[in-house]
């Protein structure tokens, strides 16, 4: 892939997404509402998921989906009665997905905004990371201010990307990548001189690339991940607020935590209130 | 983080059978639709050869994603469930019918008006001329851009993971996400198109050269 088509590519699914985003608020028909007792009756719960966000959503050995988020969706399905349809969606395409009833809910690693929650229905946190400016030892970065002139990659439309977008300083040239592997692969290949990341990224920065030197320069957004649902499906959000409560005080949660972070987990952050 | 293994590689490979099938049941559509396009555009009837014209622009001047992307959405609103397969499988043969029926026409076109005229000084009607006279001259001429239009079907197979169908290319970026060797995997990548798609150009190139030697 050339890097005009990526960019041409990129262009053009964005305009997609503008266009089905303009069209979806006036859709015609009003969704089935997915209750819980619907969803018991019927049997089956589909859920959207990430597959390619590992350790939040990616996929195991055996090519299956599997994460902090399988995981979750997984002890939901038990906890409801039904049996558990995974449907893999991308951070572009999620809200679609969700408001054209391919999914009744979405379990896919999805900071909760206020631009967001305009469109889908959150439920309360369920998991959450920090995203941090990274870039090399040898760069001065400590605010905003001192990315003037520098280039910064960033998977687009993530909130890393909307954080970055409000506070970087107009002479800075933000790059979008479409995840975060290619966002990672153009600091190492040098296109860009810092990037925007969560501490997963850093991680495998510093694990596998540690001659580059990479640190964190400064907190670009504490992102809280809820679960999202259609704007009618109320009794659905107010069942699976009451399930993040039982799991994450019976220590189901941090298990899972435990297992995709081998870290015990922080207490989960509060609702974000807009 | 995950090392690219061969679970991997075989995943990433196995992904290939979904963009071969992809290509084939897209290339049958747009066939069919092709054969219907061609037609309208080329006959008599100036209604039918306005609504093919129509068809044709609407589809060579929107980006291919979009319409994918559309495809699998819009139905979902008015209550119909559309799988990403079936998505993707309509929209490459909507957008494959478009340019079928354009490369076609133009050699249907091509073939000159006299052969017309004299079938019909044989006494032969519309189809048994298509079918005996212009046909079998058309289809020669068509051959080479035929085979290079499905080699960019192929290519444009990988954009239907826009709709998350997992396609080859959609394979190498979720596996990409997981283990970071983006060199390795996009080379790989690129490589299986390549093993795909350059005999169909060789074939299609020697056609050329036997249709200009039967020419000459």
């Amino acid at each position: 892939m050339t890097f005009h088509s990526q960019i041409g590519r990129r262009h053009f699914s964005a305009l997609a997404l503008g266009a089905a985003a303009a069209l979806l608020p006036g859709a015609i028909r009003p969704a089935v509402a997915a209750t819980p007792d619907e969803i018991k009756k019927r049997g089956r719960i589909q859920i959207g998921i990430l597959t390619d966000y590992p350790p939040f959503g990616g996929i195991d050995e055996n090519q299956k989906p599997a994460g902090y988020d399988v995981d979750v969706a997984n002890l939901l399905a038990k906890a409801i009665g039904a049996e558990l349809n995974l449907v893999p969606v991308t951070g572009p395409n999620r809200i679609p997905f969700l408001l054209t009833n391919k999914v009744d809910m979405l379990v896919a690693t999805f900071g909760i905004t206020e631009e967001r929650s305009k469109q889908v229905l959150f439920s309360n946190p369920y998991s959450a990371f920090t995203t941090y400016i990274l870039a090399p030892k040898s760069i001065a970065i400590s605010t905003p201010d001192d990315l003037k002139g520098v280039r910064v990659g960033v998977a687009r439309a993530s909130t890393q990307d909307s954080a970055l977008s409000a506070i970087a300083p107009r002479e800075t040239r933000i790059m979008r990548f479409d995840d975060d592997a290619t966002t990672t692969q153009s600091i190492i290949s040098g296109q860009v001189q810092a990037i925007g990341a969560s501490s997963t990224v850093f991680a495998q920065l510093s694990e596998n690339y540690a001659n580059l030197q990479i640190e964190r320069k400064f907190t670009l957004k504490a992102q809280a991940n809820g679960m999202a649902f259609r704007k009618q499906d109320e009794a659905l959000r107010d069942w699976s607020n009451d399930f993040i409560k039982t799991i994450s005080e019976n220590g189901e949660l941090g298990k899972i935590h435990q297992r995709w972070f081998k870290t015990a987990m922080d207490p989960l952050p509060p609702m974000p209130q807009f | 983080m995950r090392s690219l293994g061969s679970g991997e590689i075989l995943f990433i490979l196995a992904a290939v059978r979904w963009t071969l099938l992809l290509s084939v049941v897209a290339f049958i559509g747009g066939t069919l639709g092709g054969i219907v396009i061609a037609l309208m555009r080329s006959g008599h009837i100036k209604a039918l050869r306005w609504v093919a014209a129509g068809y044709i622009k609407l589809f060579q001047g929107t980006p291919l994603l979009m319409q994918l992307f559309l495809a699998f959405f819009v139905p979902g609103i008015f209550g119909f469930d559309v799988d990403p397969w079936g998505a993707a499988a309509l929209g490459l043969s909507l957008h494959a019918s478009a340019f079928l029926g354009e490369i076609w026409r133009g050699s249907i076109q091509v073939v000159p008006v006299g052969q017309w005229e004299s079938s019909a000084a044989l006494g032969l009607r519309y189809w048994n001329q298509m079918r005996h006279i212009v046909v079998p001259q058309a289809f020669r001429i068509a051959i080479p851009p035929t085979v290079g239009f499905l080699v960019q079907l192929i290519k444009a197979t990988s954009l239907a993971s826009i709709i998350g169908f997992v396609e080859l290319t959609r394979a190498a970026q979720v596996i990409n996400n997981a283990t970071f060797q983006p060199f390795t995997i996009f080379g790989l990548v690129g490589l299986t198109y390549f093993i795909i798609c350059w005999p169909l150009s060789a074939y299609s190139k020697r056609m050329e050269q036997k249709l200009a030697l039967a020419a000459r």
